[in-house]
C-alpha cells in the first residue's frame, strides 16, 4: 500500500508538478525520498519565506542543499524569480489565456492540480479585475483514489437504482473533490447497486475531470459528459437542456446563481451531487444561499468529511429527512 | 573568341548581381506584409480564441509560407519546448538564426524584439492594444519599403546590366 502511494506521488510529481517548477526547486524537492513525500498535499511558495511541503497535517521545509531542514533559518527562501518562473511555466507565457482564473485567484494545471495565487488585487469599480505582484503560490496535489467513495455509495443509491441528491460538506483540503470524482465514476460505470447512469459534470475549475483540450484526463466512467471551465450556474442548465443527464455533479457551491441553478436541476427531476465548504450542517444552516437549500431539504443525504485521522475521512452520513445519522465514524 | 566568352560572362555576372539586389528590394516589403498579416491573425487567436501563445503563434501562419512562416513556426516550437525562455529571448534567438534569410532592416528587427517583451504578460485587451501598435509601426515600415522598392528595383537591374556593359567596353 505504502509502495503504491510512493509510485502515485512519483508519477504526479514527475508528470505534472516538476514541469511547472523552476529547475532549482525541482532539484531540491527531488532529493527528498518518495517515501517521505507519499502524503504530499501541497507545495507552498511565498516570497522571502521557506519553501514549504505540506504532508497531510504536518509540513517540512528544505535547505538549499536539498536536505529536510529542521530549523527555519536553514531553509531555502523562495524569491521573486521562483514565483515568476513558476507562473511563466504554468501559463506557458500566456497569462491572457488565464484572465478569468486570475480573477478567481487560482489556475488549474494538467492533472487537475489547482494552483492558488495571492498578491495584489487590481480593482475595477469595486470588482477584482486581476491580480498583480503575485507573491504566494499554493500548488495543491490532486489524487485520483478509485474506490474512496465505496462507503458512501450504498447510502446515496436507492433500491430502485435512483441516485439521491447528495451534498458533500467538508473544510478545504479534506478530499471532497476526490470523493466526488469517485462517486461520479461509480455512478457512471454502474455497480451491483445500480445500473450505469448518464452523468453530467460541470467542472468550473477543471479540477474534477482535469480536462486537457476539453478531454478528461481522469477516469469518470463511460457515461459522463463534462462541461469544462464553465460557470456552474450556466453549465448546469446547459447540461440539463442539451445532454439530458440523470445525475448532475458539480463542485463547491457558494454563489447565489449556483444555488438557483441547483434548485432548477432538483426541480427538473435530475439528481444532484455537489460539494460545499463547511464543517457541519449547523454551520451551513446560517449561511446565505446554501442555508436555504438545507432548510428546504433539497438534498436527501449529507456527507460530512474530515481530515482526522487522515485526509478524506468520512465523518458522518446523514439523512436530511429526520437528521438521522446513517454512518458515524466515531461509533464504527 | 575568348574575349567574347569573357565579355558574356562579365555581363551575365553583373546582371545577376543587379537582379539579386533588385530582388532583395522586393523581398523586404513582401516579408513585412506577411509579418503584418501573421500578427493580425495572432491577434485574433489571442483575443477571440484565447489560445496559449505557442499555439496562437503556430496557427497564425496559415496561408503564409517562406521565411516568415518558418520564423513564426520556429518561435512557436521554441515556446512550446523551452518554457524557461521568455518570448522576447526566443524571438531574439530566432531572428539571429534567420539573419540574411528574413529581409528585414534594423528598425523592423527592433520592433519585433520589443513585441516579444510584451507578449503573453498582459490581459487580452492590453495584448490587443499592443499588437495593433506593433502592426501600425510595421505598416509604416512597409510603406517606406514599398516606396524604396518602386524607386530602386529598376535602378538595380539597369545598373547591373549597364555596369556589366561598361566593364566589357573598358576591357575590350
Amino acid at each position: 500500500m505504502a509502495n503504491n502511494k510512493n509510485i502515485v506521488i512519483q508519477e504526479i510529481l514527475e508528470k505534472y508538478i516538476y514541469p511547472v517548477l523552476p529547475h532549482n526547486l525541482v532539484a531540491m524537492i527531488s532529493t527528498v525520498s518518495f517515501e517521505k513525500l507519499a502524503d504530499l498535499t501541497e507545495i507552498r511558495l511565498r516570497i522571502n519565506q521557506p519553501l514549504l511541503l505540506v504532508l497531510g497535517n504536518s509540513d517540512i521545509t528544505i535547505s538549499p542543499m536539498g536536505k529536510i531542514a529542521t530549523n527555519y533559518n536553514e531553509s531555502y527562501l523562495c524569491n521573486q524569480e521562483d514565483i515568476h518562473k513558476t507562473l511563466q511555466f504554468i501559463s506557458k507565457n500566456s497569462l491572457y489565456a488565464f484572465e478569468h482564473e486570475l480573477k478567481m485567484g487560482y489556475l488549474t494545471i494538467d492533472g487537475g492540480h489547482r494552483i492558488g495565487l495571492a498578491g495584489q488585487a487590481i480593482l475595477d469599480a469595486g470588482v477584482v479585475k486581476s491580480l498583480k505582484n503575485i507573491t504566494c503560490l499554493n500548488i495543491r496535489i490532486a489524487r485520483e483514489v478509485k474506490g474512496c467513495a465505496n462507503l458512501i455509495m450504498p447510502y446515496i443509491v436507492t433500491k430502485e437504482g435512483r441516485v439521491l441528491n447528495t451534498l458533500i460538506i467538508s473544510p478545504p483540503r479534506c478530499g471532497k473533490t476526490t470523493i466526488l470524482r469517485d462517486l461520479i465514476r461509480q455512478i457512471s460505470m454502474g455497480s451491483k447497486m445500480c445500473k450505469g447512469l448518464q452523468v453530467g459534470v460541470v467542472d468550473e475549475r477543471s479540477e474534477i475531470a482535469a480536462c486537457k483540450n476539453g478531454i478528461s484526463t481522469v477516469d469518470l466512467g463511460i457515461r459522463t459528459d463534462v462541461l469544462d471551465s464553465c460557470p456552474k450556474a450556466i453549465g448546469i442548465l446547459m447540461l440539463i437542456r442539451s445532454m439530458s443527464p440523470a445525475v448532475v455533479a458539480t463542485d463547491e457551491l457558494g454563489r447565489s446563481e449556483d444555488i438557483y441553478a441547483v434548485r432548477e436541476a432538483l426541480n427538473a427531476g435530475v439528481s444532484v451531487l455537489t460539494t460545499v465548504h463547511g464543517k457541519d450542517i449547523n454551520e451551513l444552516l446560517d449561511r446565505p444561499y446554501v442555508g436555504d437549500l438545507l432548510q428546504n431539504k433539497y438534498f436527501h443525504r449529507y456527507v460530512v468529511l474530515d481530515d482526522t485521522p487522515c485526509v478524506g475521512t468520512i465523518k458522518k452520513i446523514i439523512d436530511s429527512e429526520n437528521n438521522e445519522v446513517l454512518w458515524d465514524a466515531g461509533t464504527k | 573568341m575568348l574575349k567574347l566568352i569573357g565579355s558574356i560572362l562579365v555581363l551575365v555576372a553583373s546582371s545577376y548581381i543587379g537582379f539579386q539586389m533588385a530582388s532583395r528590394c522586393q523581398g523586404r516589403p513582401r516579408h513585412l506584409r506577411q509579418i503584418i498579416s501573421c500578427l493580425g491573425s495572432l491577434r485574433s487567436h489571442i483575443i477571440y480564441a484565447c489560445l496559449p501563445l505557442h499555439e496562437a503563434v503556430a496557427q497564425c501562419t496559415k496561408g503564409t509560407n517562406g521565411p516568415v512562416a518558418i520564423f513564426f513556426q520556429d518561435v512557436a516550437a521554441m515556446l512550446e519546448k523551452n518554457g524557461a525562455l521568455t518570448p522576447q529571448e526566443i524571438i531574439k534567438k530566432v531572428l539571429n538564426e534567420m539573419q540574411g534569410i528574413l529581409m528585414l532592416k534594423k528598425p523592423e528587427i527592433e520592433v519585433l524584439n520589443v513585441l516579444g517583451g510584451n507578449l503573453g504578460t498582459m490581459n487580452c485587451i492590453e495584448q490587443e492594444k499592443y499588437l495593433l501598435m506593433v502592426i501600425e509601426q510595421l505598416e509604416r515600415f512597409e510603406n517606406e519599403a514599398t516606396r524604396l522598392r518602386d524607386l530602386n528595383t529598376k535602378m538595380y537591374r539597369y545598373l547591373g546590366i549597364c555596369g556589366g556593359l561598361a566593364i566589357v567596353i573598358i576591357l575590350v
